[in-house]
């Protein structure tokens, strides 16, 4: 059903914090892995040793620079898999009822028996969550491993997403934002936790932790010096001693 | 957007079809009787076009058969009540088109049947304007241009259509219309010009305090599904070219020939038909979506 639920008991969901994440692409290995043998998988690869390779990743690492004026530029790792919506509007545009959000987790799941292949859902996502499985004709997406955070037959430590237990670095951090006393909610409270995208109004239940704020403005005085000591080199090569 | 074929025929095929029967079920409604060959010739069109724009438009499911179940979301999803709407309009058609053809007799019902024919097409028009206009993650959909606009294209184009069926009666009213489209794609373009770029990389991010980012490794080397289907390159020269062809051959040229009484409308419902597609090529190519932050634009 494309209604959203008016409240969901849980808000499971991911904290990611920018300070600690490396951009290594084991979260996204492992999820691409785990996924593929799972209850939505498989996530297909096209050509995967061609020139041109191609297919599903429910979770893909970017970065980016960041320039500001006075600063050091700094590169800012930037994972990024489905936010898990409270207003999820790739849920209330499907017309098939395949798109869902579950009222007792917040989790945002597609139904692949169901799923018509109209790729409605991956235009309204603006996170670009969703890929479209050309082999299945079906939209896949980040079911935050719920065939593994429910499991009992493995250990409680054990439950959580893929993504999480396989960090190295221990940027991911996995809870619900709806019990103010979690780890999750904790650290987002603590952290001056950010969405993704707020101007789209869209609620998303992952948080991502900000890189720390810089103290010191050394930036200036070290590209002073460089150029001082290359203007120094340039003189000299030219023979140039004045001043 | 990629501006995919099927959508562009399944659009402007069913947007023609249904502008066309709104001009039929208008004059029904308005106590003109439907006279017989050139009503049943108007139906027929208008089925042919809805039909083969419904069609169409599950060229691109990775599903068809299952496209029965898109009538089921009716209560959140403009998609899903387009489709019922636009089935229930079949309704209509099919009766008044069977009633003149084979003489059934129904001949009270006609007026009441078109009344209903009429609402159906301009509500069908609007979900469909609505599909688009609702995704807020594609700014230059998401205005009311896109609403009033979809609504004067149909029946300005299903105008230009009707004097070819039935005469040129209305002709001034259709060069009217034609230029309120014109004047309505030209508003859109201002309003999609002016807006382009509100949304930053870095609102994306939910970093807007850290300076400016610019990518630095992909996060894939080669290009996604996302990239595929939203990351469309428009060259700047190829989009004037296509706005003055939609222009040109959408409104304008129809107009001057309806204006001089110009005597193949044939041929002039095809410019217009063939402006219209332009135009919708430009909606799905012109449309830029704010994924495209994460990957190669500063802003959208």
């Amino acid at each position: 059903m494309t209604c959203l639920p008016e409240k969901t008991d849980k808000k499971l969901g991911l904290l990611i914090d920018l300070n600690i994440c490396v951009g290594c692409h084991a979260c996204a290995v492992s999820c691409k892995e785990w996924n593929t043998s799972g209850i939505t998988g498989p996530l297909e690869d096209l050509k995967p040793y061609g020139d041109d390779p191609s297919g599903v990743w429910y979770n893909r690492v970017h970065s980016y620079e960041f320039k500001k004026e006075d600063e050091i530029d700094r590169t800012v790792y930037f994972p990024k898999s489905c936010l898990h919506c409270e207003d999820a509007p790739c849920v209330t545009v499907c017309p098939t009822g395949a798109s869902l959000k579950r009222a007792e987790d917040g989790i945002v799941l597609v139904n692949p028996d169901v799923c018509i292949g109209c790729k409605l859902c991956s235009w309204a996502c603006p996170y670009g969550a969703r890929e479209y499985d050309t082999t299945g004709g079906v939209m896949q997406k980040c079911t935050l491993c719920v065939d593994k955070i429910y499991d009992e037959t493995i250990s409680e430590e054990r439950r959580v997403p893929s993504c999480v237990s396989t960090c190295p670095a221990g940027a991911r951090h996995f809870g619900d934002f709806a019990d103010p006393e979690s780890n999750v909610s904790q650290l987002a409270a603590e952290n001056d936790a950010r969405d993704l995208f707020p101007e789209m109004e869209t609620k998303p239940v992952n948080q991502y932790l900000p890189p720390r704020k810089r103290e010191h403005h050394e930036s200036k005085k070290l590209d002073h010096k460089v150029s001082n000591v290359k203007d120094a080199l340039i003189k000299w090569a030219k023979l140039d001693f004045t001043g | 957007m990629n501006p995919a074929l099927s959508v562009i025929i399944f659009s402007t095929f069913s947007g023609l079809g249904y502008g066309l029967f709104i001009w039929l079920t208008a004059n029904i409604s308005m106590g003109t009787p439907p006279t017989n060959d050139q009503s049943v010739i108007s139906i027929v069109l208008t089925f042919v076009l809805v039909s083969i724009g419904l069609i169409s438009s599950t060229f691109h499911l990775g599903h068809p058969e299952r496209a029965w179940r898109a009538f089921s979301q009716w209560r959140t999803s403009w998609l899903s009540r387009e489709g019922i709407i636009s089935i229930l309009t079949y309704g209509p058609m099919v009766f008044i088109g069977c009633n003149i053809y084979f003489n059934l007799g129904f001949d009270v019902l006609i007026k009441p049947m078109a009344i209903l024919g009429l609402i159906g097409s301009i509500i069908t028009v609007f979900t469909t304007s609505m599909i688009y206009a609702s995704l807020k993650a594609i700014p230059a959909w998401h205005n009311k241009w896109v609403v009033i606009g979809y609504q004067a294209y149909a029946i300005s184009s299903g105008g230009v259509a009707y004097i070819m069926i039935d005469g040129w009666q209305y002709y001034k009213v259709v060069i009217a219309l034609l230029l309120f489209a014109l004047l309505t794609k030209i508003v859109t373009w201002v309003h999609i010009d002016k807006h382009r770029g509100q949304y930053k990389r870095e609102d994306a991010l939910g970093l807007p305090d850290f300076g400016k980012a610019s990518p630095f490794e992909p996060a894939h080397s080669q290009k996604n599904y996302l990239q595929r289907e939203m990351g469309y390159d428009l060259c700047p020269k190829r989009r004037i070219l296509m706005r003055w062809i939609a222009l040109g051959c959408g409104f304008i040229l129809p107009a001057v020939l309806l204006y001089i009484g110009f005597p193949l409308a044939p041929i002039i419902t095809l410019i217009c038909l063939g402006g219209m597609m332009a135009e919708r090529w430009l909606f799905f190519a012109e449309a830029e979506h704010v994924v495209r932050l994460y990957y190669d634009r500063d802003s959208v």
